[in-house]
């Protein structure tokens, strides 16, 4: 209640701008029509709503059909069609044919998608690379599937690096992407549904999920999430995830972004539902836990035991990586006793010459290693080696010899920085680096109390986290049944059940009694 | 099995709080206090005691089951009705709150005598109880979670430090084994029932757990767990420090100052600080909830969960009154001691005795029968 009076409070002093808007009922209600069997009322329709001749890539080719001795035209957007099909399979036929014949099938050796005769859908198929043929006397409009969208092809995955397993990205051509899952999984209960989720771009995302495993209600609240979106355009996948998540301004993600087709189609088959998007080189994974973000899939490609080496070496990176500087502050200003006295000497003496107290430089130097990070990724590439070698020899050599830095700080940071390169997720990752300078501040201001205060807290806000109401912990608390792929892994033969908190439709993954 | 409610404790989380919340008592100033009574038969207490203790937690958890999924304070009141009911839970909630009030400035108090003396109490009590506040106010099942996520490392790290402190301890200090006598012993362990007082309150979230039956295990395991941990801890202690124990205010802390890892690292305590203190966080995060629990309860007030900032506050004023911890150990918490076990046993027989005298039980049985 408290909340809703403030929010009523801020509604009287920000009130929304009443903008001057253009009404576009005209456009709308021609959407809604349907073409006429007037040759010359469908082309000035069809001009006026593409603008053309401004519209330099929207064309028009008129011409007479000899077959059927009528006059048409052909409208497509040239940029996003295959020209070359157009002229041989479509336009040669229907100009050169002469022998007498009813059926536009049976001029054109390329296939009819479908005949439409609303405008509105009409339009929407032009928009995404179809060409439209409109004979004059025919109340039908006949659409083409001609697109050819440029873009990359399939290549090697840059973000999520491992050493085995598949090699191949998503990329930004969705039908790439679905070929990619598609060899992977051969059944037919892989189902690939169409969304759109904007009005006016007419963005449209894809869900696929196993039919026979993905738990109903789970795939109605995404859906539902997906159409409670209300924006005119959301361009790529990552903008969606944050229309998605739960908490947006969270420090946490929880959603899985990856771009590695063989990460997808795994959650897949275990009862997950993907989102992929046209333009996207990466899909969405819901719901996402700790568990899922932590991972990697070299964890499973590598034999148990490396695997799981792998892990633990992450394990101890992510502390590593959040408590090193924090725990340094902690201990140098607070606990002194707790260093052995021969290693406290030597810090002692690294830190005589040094003006500033510890937080200061430590806050120093992490911020330099923020910067010297984000400088080698927006670096262009030629130049890339050089940042590495400036930030370690200046940063590092320099301003210990100044006097500015001790090297034991160095070290601190070294190892800290080093240890969150380990955490593969980017979303991850930043949470982690954020996190650390939450951590030192709270070490600056009371050593290990604060720390612990900090950590208490922060599990308490993440146990607390839920992507699409699946805790963030689950299955390890609140326990649910699950292949125990938390920390450790087994051998994949005991790796028997699917995670439970998806409630998929079929819970066990590998029969122990049918081998 | 596959579907779980929203908001309910499994029974790991749950046997987790316990644990953490009965045996951290292990960690403050309980032994000590024992030894104070009984020298060294002070490990024979917490046995003994929950032997006492066993029979009103029992007789009081088979009465709670006839109820379905109904907290303490609602079987009171029906037992008991409104009138008379209200009064036995605001005598419950009282206690239970200057419970946990004298506990929370009992942790501050060793805090700032071990890890932090310059700084002021008020300082560490507020972000302890801040913090606990914040963790009461995200709902008992994620208490429940954090508390698993910490056990293992709770218990594992207070395995090791024990391990390490039988190097300084003595095997021979636990002679005579019956301390100053049987009777004495035996006196002693009805006089610190209020060990397992927590017990009784744990019953307020039957109705979070996902069945009764859960409810019972978590309870017994918890219960054979925190006897072991308890006495055990009490034995090194007693070996440890021999007479010197009652004098020792804080045994655990003490210990830890003792312990070394090889001759390299002279000081481990900071280690066992950090766990210790995150176990700490996680009791009274348990005890506030409950307290608002029953508070929700005793005043109808539904959405009890705003109530947890402003009780945090309350305890914490309370929690500064004492001025100092030996009024603290000795005055204040000698009243939660001495009232908290016997009022609690006693309510626990008499609500077993009212539901055996308004025939609550051959109801159930013929509703089984049914």
């Amino acid at each position: 209640m408290k909340k809703n009076i403030l929010v009523s409070l801020i509604k009287i002093f920000n009130k929304e701008p009443q903008f001057n808007e253009q009404s576009n009922a005209k456009i709308i209600y021609l959407k809604e029509r349907d073409i006429t069997g007037h040759y010359d009322q469908n082309l000035a329709t069809f001009k006026s709503i593409f603008s053309i001749p401004k519209n330099t890539d929207v064309k028009i080719r008129e011409f007479t059909i000899r077959a059927l001795k009528r006059r048409a035209f052909i409208l497509y957007i040239g940029t996003m069609v295959d020209s070359e099909k157009v002229q041989q399979s479509i336009l040669r036929p229907l100009i050169e044919n002469e022998r007498p014949t009813g059926k536009i099938q049976d001029i054109i050796s390329f296939p009819v998608e479908k005949t439409t005769t609303n405008i509105g859908d009409i339009i929407n198929n032009i928009t995404s690379g179809i060409t439209a043929l409109f004979i004059d006397g025919d109340r039908q409009c006949y659409i083409f599937e001609t697109t050819q969208v440029q873009g990359r092809s399939i290549e090697k995955s840059d973000n999520e690096v491992i050493v085995r397993g598949a090699k191949e990205s998503f990329n930004e051509r969705l039908a790439d992407n679905i070929g990619l899952i598609r060899k992977k999984i051969k059944n037919e209960n892989l189902i690939v549904e169409g969304l759109v989720v904007t009005k006016r771009s007419r963005n449209d995302i894809l869900l696929v999920y196993e039919k026979d495993l993905v738990n109903d209600e789970l795939l109605q609240k995404i859906k539902d999430r997906i159409h409670m979106i209300d924006a005119d355009s959301v361009i790529d996948l990552s903008i969606l995830e944050q229309y998605l998540e739960e908490r947006p301004r969270s420090l946490f993600p929880t959603i899985l972004n990856t771009e590695r087709p063989d990460r997808a189609v795994s959650f897949i088959e275990e009862g997950h539902i993907i989102l992929l998007m046209s333009n996207s080189p990466n899909c969405l994974v819901l719901p996402a836990t700790f568990w899922a973000l932590f991972h990697s899939p070299e964890d499973h490609y590598l034999r148990t035991p490396y695997g799981n080496f792998i892990r633990i070496l992450r394990f101890i990176a992510l502390f590593i990586s959040v408590f090193a500087s924090s725990f340094y502050i902690a201990i140098t200003n607070y606990h002194v006793g707790m260093i052995p006295p021969d290693l406290l000497m030597a810090f002692a003496g690294t830190r005589e010459r040094v003006p500033f107290p510890s937080i200061i430089e430590i806050l120093m130097m992490e911020l330099a290693f923020e910067l010297i990070r984000e400088a080698g990724l927006r670096v262009p590439s030629p130049i890339g080696p050089t940042i590495g070698i400036v930030g370690a020899l200046i940063l590092g050599q320099a301003a210990v010899q100044a006097n500015v830095i001790s090297p034991i700080v160095i070290i601190v940071i070294a190892l800290s920085g080093l240890s969150s390169f380990i955490i593969s997720d980017v979303s991850m990752n930043f949470a982690i680096r954020i996190s650390r300078f939450l951590f030192i501040f709270a070490a600056g201001f009371m050593g290990i109390y604060g720390l612990a205060a900090l950590v208490v807290s922060g599990l308490f806000y993440l146990v607390s986290l839920k992507s699409f109401e699946v805790p963030y912990f689950a299955p390890m608390t609140p326990r649910f049944f699950s292949a125990k792929d938390l920390i450790i892994r087994h051998v994949p033969i005991k790796e028997r059940f699917r995670p439970g908190y998806l409630k998929p439709k079929d819970m066990v993954k590998q029969r122990g009694d049918s081998n | 099995m596959m579907k779980q409610q929203p908001g309910k404790l499994g029974i790991r989380e749950y046997v987790s709080i316990t644990v953490l919340m009965v045996g951290s008592k292990a960690s403050e100033d309980t032994p000590s206090l024992l030894s104070i009574q009984v020298q060294n038969a002070a490990w024979m207490i917490p046995i003994l005691s929950a032997g006492l203790f066993f029979i009103p937690l029992f007789l009081l958890i088979k009465t709670i089951s006839l109820f379905h999924e109904k907290d303490l304070f609602s079987v009171i009141e029906k037992l008991f009705g409104k009138y008379i009911g209200f009064f036995v839970c605001l005598v419950i909630f009282a206690i239970s709150s200057f419970g946990i009030s004298v506990d929370s400035r009992t942790y501050t108090n060793i805090i700032r005598a071990y890890y932090f003396n310059t700084t002021p109490v008020l300082v560490l009590y507020g972000l302890f109880m801040a913090v606990c506040a914040y963790g009461a106010k995200r709902g008992i099942r994620n208490v429940g979670s954090v508390s698993y996520l910490l056990i293992f490392y709770t218990l594992l790290s207070l395995f090791i430090a024990l391990l390490l402190c039988t190097r300084e301890s003595n095997i021979q200090a636990i002679m005579p084994i019956w301390g100053p006598g049987k009777w004495e012993v035996l006196k002693g362990s009805l006089k610190n029932l209020s060990l397992y007082a927590d017990f009784f309150l744990l019953t307020m979230l039957v109705p979070y757990l996902r069945s009764s039956k859960e409810f019972r295990r978590g309870t017994w395991i918890a219960y054979i767990f925190t006897i072991i941990l308890t006495s055990a801890a009490t034995i090194v202690f007693v070996c440890m420090f021999d007479q010197s124990l009652g004098g020792i205010g804080y045994p655990f802390h003490s210990a830890i100052r003792y312990i070394s890892l090889g001759s390299y690292i002279p000081n481990l305590e900071i280690i066992f600080f950090v766990i210790w203190i995150m176990g700490a966080f996680i009791r009274f995060t348990a005890f506030l909830y409950i307290s608002a629990l029953m508070f929700g309860h005793l005043f109808k007030i539904k959405d009890f969960e705003y109530l947890i900032p402003p009780l945090a506050a309350v305890y914490l004023l309370i929690g500064a009154i004492p001025e100092t911890p030996i009024d603290v150990s000795l005055e204040w918490k000698s009243i939660v001691r001495m009232t908290a076990g016997p009022v609690f046993t006693a309510i626990s027989l008499i609500i077993w005795l009212a539901a055996l005298l308004k025939g609550e039980f051959k109801h159930a049985e013929n509703k089984n029968s049914m």
